[in-house]
């Protein structure tokens, strides 16, 4: 009795948890599906569609966008491209955040400034950035060409083929503070006491940072490598603005090497007016794009250590 | 499916699904509907306060909110403001042009009524129907009827299959024969080379042969470039005039093909080529730094640069150094046919489902014959669309006068550029022509074999086209 009566006691809410439950996540689920799930099923339709962009002349066109694609040899090469960029991008992207990250891990004098001025590039703005670099890579007034120069190199013309394609490796490079500050909470976190244990059983600093520190971050490392292939493989901005102009609509002007497969995306929609083969040549991207991740996903297995046992827990 | 599909992707104002349909379910269905748009009423007047979309009455019943798509630097706040006080019942919703958000605009068939639209290449969007013949209009006007025009407002006509005849479905603002050339003398007397002659075109050979003449080049890099083709603006409309000044034809009678084999069009692609390996100027593969000729022009290190009479705009506050040595040059020939058009000529237009026509007419006469284009005529960033106002253009300063007296003359041989209808692609022909004449400069492939290469993009671009439009 006493029972019912502080049940009854209780908050409405309290009372019906699931309802609660759907309450909270209403706003998340309604919000998924006017702002994600509905352009995803419009995008969809498109794909099935002639569709120009502007105008209702329009027809039904099955599948024949998803067949045209599977033997247009430019959408391929530009996805080729993309993987061989992503291939060299991301590792380097990778590498270097922990490299540095390792390097602001010593105690160091200013060494808070350091972490600042590596990390400020990854809070420029992307267009900033682009619009910096082109200037820099510029080929008679570019500072890169400048100091090569006086080491009697050059002058070279960084945002034309083939350079370009190296062109947007370093600009990419530049923006791996983002990572650097991620790697540097996990270095953070790995127990001093495990890698002491290590260097009194006689391992050198190499072997330390090898077998104990890098398997203690390395879900960190992972989370890394997905969502930077994931970022590498839909890059468009920095091509465009690297291209003659700088302008984004001028797609002519991105040099082969670096005329990725968003590029050609962008190029099917807002040049060729070709909205319902763009949005096919995106849920085909979409599908690449799953299948690398579950790879890698499934690559983890052999070599992400995680310290608690996730077998144990289910 | 009949090409003109019943799927309402586009707004088309059809029903998504069709069939039988009871009226129970007819009632239930509307009682959802009528229920659902009341509880987004709320909603969407917030977002029709936010766009002020036009079609409503606006704090006075006989007032017209007319929604304008235009460039700010061009449609000013002083000009919106005066219109609306000599109109008292229009209100203008001024949206900044965005060509995506244009095209999605018309494509929910919300488009604004009033809008930023080119002259040339409007025969794709006439064939699909999206702007208003302007006839009617025309016919009561005192201010803008087609004697009033300049021929350069043919390329917004429309005659159902070809554009330059048939109704007009937009006016030049004002435009330029963008072949003529600009030069610096004070750079020719450095090199000891005659100026090019005001009145007499060049031929292209001789023009490239002086370029090499004005380059200076050191250690690997261009001090002075000889000549700029503002290679960055696209090339399309320069080598489809070189292919008329010579008599040949850029699209097949039907406008459904292309052959850029032809001796005609491969003299053209190779004078390009010919330029690009030679260094004289910027091109895709030496691109200049922020992707146009005027800076480095104006530094002196271009010696002619390849733009139209607007370009004039640039020099009336420069160094009496700049202006002093400024002069325009008659547009080069390749061939026997001096041909010298417009490659754009923006302007403006109704869209075909605006809902205030009139009131739209209204602003076109205003913007179009009204004070805004006297302000542009006496300003030389452009010359006008009506003859009328050809007196106005500036001549004040030396190379003011200079100019217009090239520019009278070089009216006589302005000409339209052709317009396939089926060139849905906004910069399809830009897009292919850089892309193989890259791969030309190169040396990858012969001039011949990127005839043969744009031929195949482009025609692949005009069946995809004729696809879209039916």
């Amino acid at each position: 009795m006493a029972t019912e009566r502080a049940r009854r006691g209780r908050p409405s809410w309290k009372r019906h948890s699931s309802g609660t439950f759907y309450l909270f996540v209403s706003p998340w689920v309604l919000g998924f599906a006017l702002l994600t799930a509905l352009p995803l099923g419009y995008a969809l339709a498109i794909s099935l569609t002639n569709f120009n962009g502007r105008s209702d002349r329009w027809r039904w066109v099955g599948l024949r966008n998803y067949a045209e694609l599977m033997g247009d040899a430019e959408a391929i090469a530009s996805l080729v491209r993309t993987l061989a960029y992503t291939a060299i991008a991301v590792p380097l992207m990778v590498a270097g955040g922990l490299g540095l990250a390792v390097l602001l891990n010593q105690r160091l004098k200013a060494v808070g400034l350091f972490r600042t001025i590596f990390f400020l590039p990854s809070v420029v703005p992307i267009v900033a950035m682009a619009i910096m670099w082109k200037l820099i890579f510029n080929r008679d007034a570019g500072i890169l060409n400048a100091i090569l120069e006086k080491i009697s190199i050059g002058p070279i013309a960084w945002l034309v083929d083939p350079n370009a394609f190296y062109a947007l490796i370093i600009l990419t490079l530049w923006g791996l503070g983002g990572g650097m500050v991620i790697m540097l909470a996990a270095l953070q976190g790995v127990p001093a006491e495990l890698e002491e244990a290590a260097r009194v059983d006689g391992a050198t600093r190499w072997h330390v940072f090898r077998h104990v520190t890098v398997p203690i971050i390395s879900p960190v490392i992972f989370f890394q490598v997905v969502t930077g292939i994931i970022a590498s493989l839909q890059i468009i901005i920095q091509p465009l603005l690297l291209a003659q102009t700088g302008q984004v609509g001028n797609v002519g002007e991105v040099p082969e090497t670096t005329h990725l497969y968003m590029v050609q995306v962008y190029q099917e929609f807002f040049v060729n007016s070709r909205y319902g083969y763009g949005s096919a040549m995106l849920f085909v991207f979409f599908l690449v794009i799953l299948a690398i991740t579950l790879f890698v996903q499934r690559s983890s297995r052999l070599w992400v250590h995680y310290t608690v046992d996730r077998e144990a827990d289910r | 499916m009949n090409a003109h599909s019943e799927f309402p992707l586009v707004g088309g104002g059809k029903p998504m699904f069709y069939g039988r349909i009871s009226r129970r379910r007819l009632l239930s269905s509307s009682a959802l509907l009528a229920a659902g748009a009341a509880a987004a009423t709320p909603l969407l007047g917030a977002c029709s306060a936010s766009s002020g979309r036009s079609g409503g009455p606006s704090g006075n019943s006989k007032t017209v909110t007319l929604t304008v798509m235009y460039k700010t630097d061009e449609l000013t706040k002083a000009h919106i403001a005066d219109f609306e006080s000599k109109n008292p019942g229009i209100k203008i919703n001024f949206v900044e042009y965005d060509s995506t958000r244009l095209n999605a605009m018309l494509a929910s068939n919300e488009p604004p009524d009033f809008v930023r639209a080119v002259a040339v290449g409007s025969s794709s969007a006439n064939a699909q129907e999206l702007y208003t013949a302007l006839d009617p209009y025309m016919a009561k006007s005192s201010v803008l009827k087609p004697e009033h025009l300049l021929s350069v407002n043919d390329s917004f006509r429309w005659d159902g299959t070809r554009s330059g005849q048939g109704p007009y479905y937009g006016i030049v603002k004002d435009w330029s024969q963008d072949a003529t050339l600009w030069y610096n003398r004070a750079l020719f007397e450095g090199a000891k080379i005659q100026p090019l002659s005001t009145t007499e075109p060049i031929s292209y050979d001789e023009l490239l042969e002086i370029g090499k003449k004005l380059t200076k080049k050191s250690g690997g890099k261009t001090q002075v470039y000889g000549l700029g083709v503002e290679w960055a603006w696209g090339l399309s409309a320069p080598i489809m005039m070189m292919i008329l000044q010579q008599g040949g034809q850029v699209y097949s009678a039907d406008l459904t093909e292309t052959d850029m084999t032809t001796p005609e069009a491969l003299r053209a692609l190779r004078w390009y080529v010919d330029f690009a390996q030679a260094g004289v100027g910027p091109t895709a593969l030496d691109p200049a730094p922020d992707g146009a000729d005027l800076s480095l022009f104006l530094a002196k290190r271009m010696a002619i640069t390849q733009d139209g009479y607007w370009y004039g705009g640039n020099f009336v506050e420069e160094s009496d150094e700049i202006k002093n040595n400024v002069a325009m040059a008659p547009a080069p020939v390749m061939g026997d046919k001096r041909i010298s058009p417009t490659y754009v000529g923006w302007g403006a237009a109704i869209p075909s489902k605006a809902k205030h026509k009139d009131e739209a007419w209204k602003l076109m006469e205003y913007f179009m014959a009204g004070p805004p284009s006297e302000e542009r005529a006496k300003s030389g960033w452009g010359i006008p669309a009506l003859k009328a106002q050809l007196t106005m253009l500036p001549q004040e300063l030396p190379y003011q006068k200079q100019a217009y007296q090239t520019q009278q003359a070089e009216l006589q041989y302005a000409g339209q550029l052709p317009d396939s209808p089926y060139m849905v692609a906004s910069d399809g022909w830009n897009t292919v022509l850089d892309k193989q004449l890259q791969r030309a400069i190169k040396k990858e492939i012969t001039v011949e074999q990127a005839g043969k290469a744009i031929t195949d993009e482009v025609n692949k671009l005009l069946k995809q086209g004729k696809d879209q439009i039916g």
